[in-house]
């Protein structure tokens, strides 16, 4: 029997990711798991390493959001020391983070669901990936890359590194901004507001012509689940903020601050995975939900930023609240990629970004959970320290899995809808799309662009009974 | 510039994925690149099967499992260079800290002692076994060009790949962090070692004089040394210095403690007791190199297994 696996700071995907069917008798497909092989075991490698090096260390957790790490280990280690950063640090990492974002999101846009988007679902294959966009729309295809660099470079001016940040350090930042680097930093976000929008309507169009050609995508692709998200006022925000839970008709069910995570977020082992899935323990039962861009776009009342909220507004009308279809991730995407460059703006329009971004701090005992909002959901990171400041325990959630039982069924439903007597090809290209919807860190890990490594398995009473691969 | 474009081909192994980003983090440069080179095999770029024929191969990541060994065994055959890009590749990265504990125990913390998960079984399945160990790439391999950097900086790689073109040999030279650092490092009479997070540094002298513990002097600048300009003390992402790699008698602690001592009142010992006590962070991204891991006098296992003993 196999099972799932993904991403996640304890486990990766490295080559094939490998996805079983199941088959009844009458050859309909029952079950689908992604199962992946891989286990790092980061929560114990932390154990005796300095706490104040965790931002840096865990940031290598995932080369695709470090600065997501870089920043949710920060918060958990001022947790824990009772810390509060000063005003100019936290909009200081704001603005590192809407960097993050901007580059994050628009290479899931334009470089992983650029090819489905632009070449369809049933392009060529060998096309299939960003040499083939490039080809097809190299206009779109340049701004898509100067916007990834864009906010890629603000993260490097503020994170010290654009891979791999190292300035937020316990207490604010390692670093202040003065007149020079806010010039520069205006000087990218300007550009990537401007970019963004052009982009976006690029993006929302070939999402409405690729539903127009695949109408079961708007009809068959749904899952009614509970989602959580972090909400501020209200409103979304990636770098602070409360946990909001709501059911599948959009009743909140539970709204907690980070360091409750434990009495809502239950890990369980499963048998043949070395992913531990995540459910939300409300009301005595566990209930499957859902992180990401749609999760988020579903909890909120609505967005920070004017031209964000303008897009969240039509969102809504045209998709209905709460929209528990797959698809509109990418939607979602794009509302988050405007926020993003607005934020950004706010910030570097803001004075007190430039004031003093660091406090002393002294290190003791203590415990403490931090959160942020990664592009792909939210991220916990706990630590235990002691009195020399070392680390004795230390636990992490990534949103990969807390999506883990949501994607296998999205699998399970698009080999479904579009498999149904077709070829080897379209069972690929369906299970692919299904996985890559939620932009797991297993898209970018096993890498995908275009086609992604994979072998897909049939069973029957748990015999193999047909074998797919595709070579990366 | 050649008349046939260069053909590369790049794999990642066990990785974070973010030498892959720092490769597109050339920015504008990419189309440069993309202008005389053609990209073939890449997890990242193409979807091209199998392992063509290619000028050069970009890997990275360690081998973690059997599909490792066999994709660089495949890059190995089927470029004529080999580059081993990242600390993953060249000398296992953090991933490779793990080889200080036991499979069972990491499995023990990760899915029975971890706070959050309510079961305290194992994966018993479906699911292979962990390797022992992580491996850099050339214990597997012959790499021709080491370019380790977590990640290196994109600057590094687009030299490396233009002295490819031009037929040159790369820049990527000897230097440590220090060399593109502009603290001046001055004798003073600091007397104790500060951890990071104490005090707020001077933003114009040496780390080492102020009581940090900064690994820059014993580190490849792999990295154009932005964590000393923005005020952080070098963490040795890149790895050591050849020197500290090859010559048995050298090692992290021993050369920063003596510089440390030259640089304030701090005595050596002290200093190589503190790296001592806190081994799993200072050899965090090198240890499962041989190299270093393998020195008869790295004895991490007693070190981390008395913390704070004496």
């Amino acid at each position: 029997m196999g099972r799932m696996l993904t991403i996640d700071p304890v486990t990766r995907i490295e080559g094939h990711a490998r996805v079983a069917l199941d088959l009844d008798d009458a050859g309909g497909i029952t079950r689908a798991d992604l199962i992946v092989n891989e286990l790092r075991g980061f929560e114990r490698i932390l154990v005796g390493m300095e706490a104040e090096k965790m931002p840096q260390i865990t940031a290598r957790i995932c080369g695709v959001c470090p600065s997501a790490h870089h920043l949710a280990a920060v918060k958990a280690l001022e947790n824990a020391l009772g810390v509060d950063p000063p005003p100019a640090a936290k909009l200081m990492r704001e603005l590192l983070y809407m960097g993050h974002f901007i580059h994050s999101h628009t290479l899931h846009l334009f470089v992983l669901a650029g090819p489905d988007l632009v070449l369809g679902l049933d392009g060529d294959p060998a096309k299939r990936n960003i040499v083939g966009v490039v080809e097809a729309v190299p206009e779109v295809a340049l701004k898509a890359l100067r916007l990834r660099s864009l906010g890629q470079k603000l993260n490097e001016l503020i994170g010290g590194r654009g891979v791999h940040p190292v300035t937020a350090i316990i207490g604010g930042m390692s670093f202040d901004l003065d007149e020079q680097k806010l010039a520069a930093a205006t000087a990218l976000v300007d550009e990537a507001l401007e970019l963004a929008l052009e982009l976006a309507t690029v993006a929302k169009d070939l999402i409405n012509a690729q539903a127009t050609a695949h109408p079961a995508l708007l009809t068959d692709l749904q899952q009614p689940t509970w989602y959580m998200g972090t909400v501020k006022g209200g409103k979304v925000n990636f770098y602070d903020g409360r946990l909001r839970v709501i059911d599948d008709t959009g009743m909140v069910r539970a709204e907690f601050d980070a360091p409750e995570y434990g009495t809502y977020l239950a890990e369980r082992t499963v048998e043949s995975s070395y992913l531990k899935p995540v459910f939300m323990n409300v009301d005595g039962q566990e209930h499957v939900y859902r992180v990401n861009t749609l999760a988020r776009m579903n909890v909120a009342e609505g967005m920070e930023t004017p031209k964000a909220q303008s897009w969240f507004e039509a969102f809504r009308k045209g998709l209905g609240w709460p929209c528990h279809l797959t698809v509109p991730h990418n939607y979602a995407r794009i509302i988050e990629l405007i926020y993003a460059c607005e934020k950004a703006k706010e910030i570097v329009s803001d004075p007190a970004v430039l004031g003093s971004a660091r406090i002393p701090v002294t290190m003791k005992a203590g415990h403490g959970v931090g959160h942020v909002e990664a592009p792909r959901g939210s991220l916990f990171h706990e630590y235990e320290i002691d009195d020399n400041g070392i680390v004795q325990a230390a636990n992490l959630i990534v949103a990969t899995q807390q999506n883990y039982s949501s994607i296998n069924t999205s699998i399970l439903q698009a080999a479904q809808v579009f498999v149904a007597g077709r070829g080897e090809d379209a069972i690929l290209n369906a299970v692919e799309f299904a996985i890559r919807s939620y932009d797991p860190c297993l898209s970018c890990a096993t890498h995908a662009v275009g086609r992604m490594p994979l072998i897909v398995e049939m069973r029957r009473n748990g015999e193999t009974v047909h074998l797919m691969r595709r070579d990366a | 510039m050649t008349a046939e474009k260069i053909r590369i081909n790049t794999e990642w192994l066990s990785v974070c994925g973010g030498c892959h980003v720092a490769i597109v983090d050339m920015h504008e440069k990419i189309l440069d690149v993309l202008g005389a080179a053609t990209i073939q095999h890449s997890p990242v770029l193409t979807d091209i099967k199998g392992y063509p024929k290619a000028d050069v191969g970009i890997v990275t990541g360690a081998i973690r499992n059997e599909h490792d060994r066999h994709a660089a065994l495949e890059m190995r055959e089927a470029c004529d260079l080999v580059i081993a890009l990242g600390t993953c590749a060249v000398y296992g990265g953090l991933p490779g800290a793990g080889m200080v504990h036991t499979r069972e125990e990491i499995l023990q913390t990760v899915y029975v002692d971890s706070p959050t998960t309510r079961t305290d079984t194992l994966p018993s399945g479906d699911v292979s076994s962990l390797e022992k160990l992580v491996t850099p790439l050339d214990e597997v391999i012959d790499v021709d060009l080491y370019l380790p950097g977590c990640p290196p900086h994109a600057a590094f790689i687009f030299d490396g790949l233009l002295s490819l073109l031009e037929k040159r040999p790369a820049r990527a030279s000897s230097e440590t962090v220090c060399g593109r650092c502009r603290r001046s490092m001055k004798k003073t009479d600091e007397a104790a070692i500060k951890r990071s997070h104490e005090g707020v540094p001077d933003a114009e002298l040496c780390l080492l004089s102020q009581g940090y513990i900064c690994m820059g002097s014993v580190t490849l600048d792999r990295c154009l040394s932005p964590c000393p300009a923005h005020g952080i003390a070098c963490t040795g992402c890149a790895g050591p210095t050849m020197q500290i790699l090859t010559e048995p008698n050298r090692d992290i602690r021993t050369e920063l403690g003596e510089r440390m001592a030259a640089l304030t009142k701090i005595e050596k010992g002290e200093v190589v007791k503190t790296i001592e006590a806190g081994a799993k962070t200072y050899y965090a991204y090198a240890m499962a190199t041989k190299m270093v891991g393998g020195k008869p006098t790295f004895l991490i296992h007693d070190w981390i297994e008395r913390p704070g003993d004496n």
